[in-house]
């Protein structure tokens, strides 16, 4: 498999299967990246096809040395987000995910024991409403880390903020969390 | 030392993860085995990290990556006519694959040249083992046998013109007064300029006319 930072270097010389594979790699996570921080499936789909077309209107400016080409689109996964987010914080409904939920969790949740799927999609949704909750910040911090698997030191560069802010940021967000889970009546065990 | 709550609250992550110093380590223990709330806390937060490691990605909707790449790329071309038949060529066209076409072709001529395959006019016998076999012998013997002899040849003519060239340059002669006759060794031609007649001269005549016969001999001589 080729590396991401050759297949870029094919994009910028015009070869469109190129983009058309590093496409392919990263839609899931920038989608699911997308769906952690705004709640909505609509939102998040629109978000990430934003982020994409961005990327590869921008793809000449990526150097390879600052960091792998994944953590940059992260990273401009992450301003885009929160561009979005003061863009829409007047006219956002902190409830309206309730009904879109469900169905993405369930599809997710299909082909494993009846007892374990069901719990599953219960603790993906109350820990949806909970992220919801809580300060970006705090958000995107907790996001990156525990639900996208990114080290302190990607983190530090899609946040653009010192290594001790970032470990800040993940503390506190996580007993946010947990307390917000605690007001919910949920216990992760 | 003795933490409190805030102490805690404040490395609750760093101690779930183990990155405390040991001292530290301790002494968060030490307070969670005896604060209540503390332990709690932390039970909650241990819980929730490893329920959220444990949580899959969410599969991104099938129309998501297709969208994507129509508005960046633009729609996909609806090939009609001739292109749509032979539209699956088009990743043929690429420079890659040509130049790797290119060099197959090459190698299989120099092979077939190798084994003494003719194309003209193929046979089933070229493409028997022994007759391959002895072709490849006699081609790699034919070469080796011109290559020897081209060097053997380098050889003579290297001798040749080490015999005909003066070991050490001749000193010039001094110029002598325009009153004075010619000196020996050197006649005069028609217009009055003296003939170069010495040895060098006549030495590169005769190295070049050896050295072009030379050169015509290999290949005659070798068939």
């Amino acid at each position: 498999m080729e590396p991401d930072a050759q297949l870029v270097q094919q994009c910028i010389r015009g070869d469109g299967a190129a983009w058309e594979e590093l496409v392919r790699r990263h839609t899931r996570r920038i989608y699911n990246l997308c769906y952690r921080f705004t709640s909505q499936r609509q939102e998040a789909e629109d978000l990430s096809q934003e982020v994409f077309l961005r990327v590869y209107k921008t793809l000449p400016s990526y150097r390879s040395q600052y960091g792998a080409f994944g953590t940059w689109v992260t990273s401009v996964t992450r301003n885009l987000l929160i561009d979005h987010y003061r863009r829409t914080r007047r006219d956002r409904l902190t409830d309206s995910m309730e009904d879109v939920m469900p169905q993405v969790e369930q599809k997710e949740a299909a082909g494993r024991r009846p007892d374990h799927s069901a719990a599953v999609v219960e603790l993906s949704m109350h820990l949806q409403k909970a992220l919801a909750k809580i300060s970006p910040d705090l958000r995107e911090a907790v996001i990156l880390r525990d639900l996208e698997g990114l080290d302190y030191r990607e983190i530090q560069q899609v946040l653009e903020v010192p290594e001790g802010t970032v470990k800040s940021r993940i503390n506190r967000g996580r007993i946010e969390l947990a307390r917000v889970l605690d007001q919910m009546g949920v216990r992760p065990n | 030392m003795n933490w409190n709550c805030e102490d805690v609250e404040e490395k609750l992550s760093e101690y779930l993860e183990g990155e405390l110093a040991p001292a530290d380590e301790a002494a968060c223990a030490a307070h969670i085995a005896g604060c209540e709330k503390c332990r709690e806390l932390s039970a909650t937060v241990r819980g929730l990290i490893g329920a959220m490691h444990a949580l899959e990605p969410i599969a991104a909707p099938v129309r998501l990556a297709p969208a994507i790449l129509v508005r960046t790329l633009g729609p996909k071309e609806d090939l009609r006519g001739w292109r749509a038949w032979f539209g699956w060529l088009r990743p043929v066209w690429q420079p890659r694959i040509a130049y790797g076409a290119l060099t197959v072709m090459l190698t299989v001529v120099v092979l077939s040249q190798a084994l003494g395959i003719q194309w003209r006019r193929p046979t089933l016998a070229d493409l028997n083992p022994v007759n391959l076999y002895h072709s490849a012998d006699r081609q790699a013997h034919l070469v080796y046998a011109r290559g020897a002899k081209f060097f053997g040849d380098l050889r003579v003519v290297y001798e040749i013109e080490s015999r005909l060239q003066p070991s050490e340059p001749e000193p010039q002669p001094k110029k002598a007064p325009e009153a004075q006759p010619s000196s020996p060794g050197k006649s005069e031609g028609p217009s009055g300029k003296p003939l170069d007649l010495n040895r060098a001269g006549f030495g590169r005549g005769y190295q070049t006319r050896a050295a072009s016969i030379l050169w015509l001999v290999p290949a005659r001589s070798i068939r």
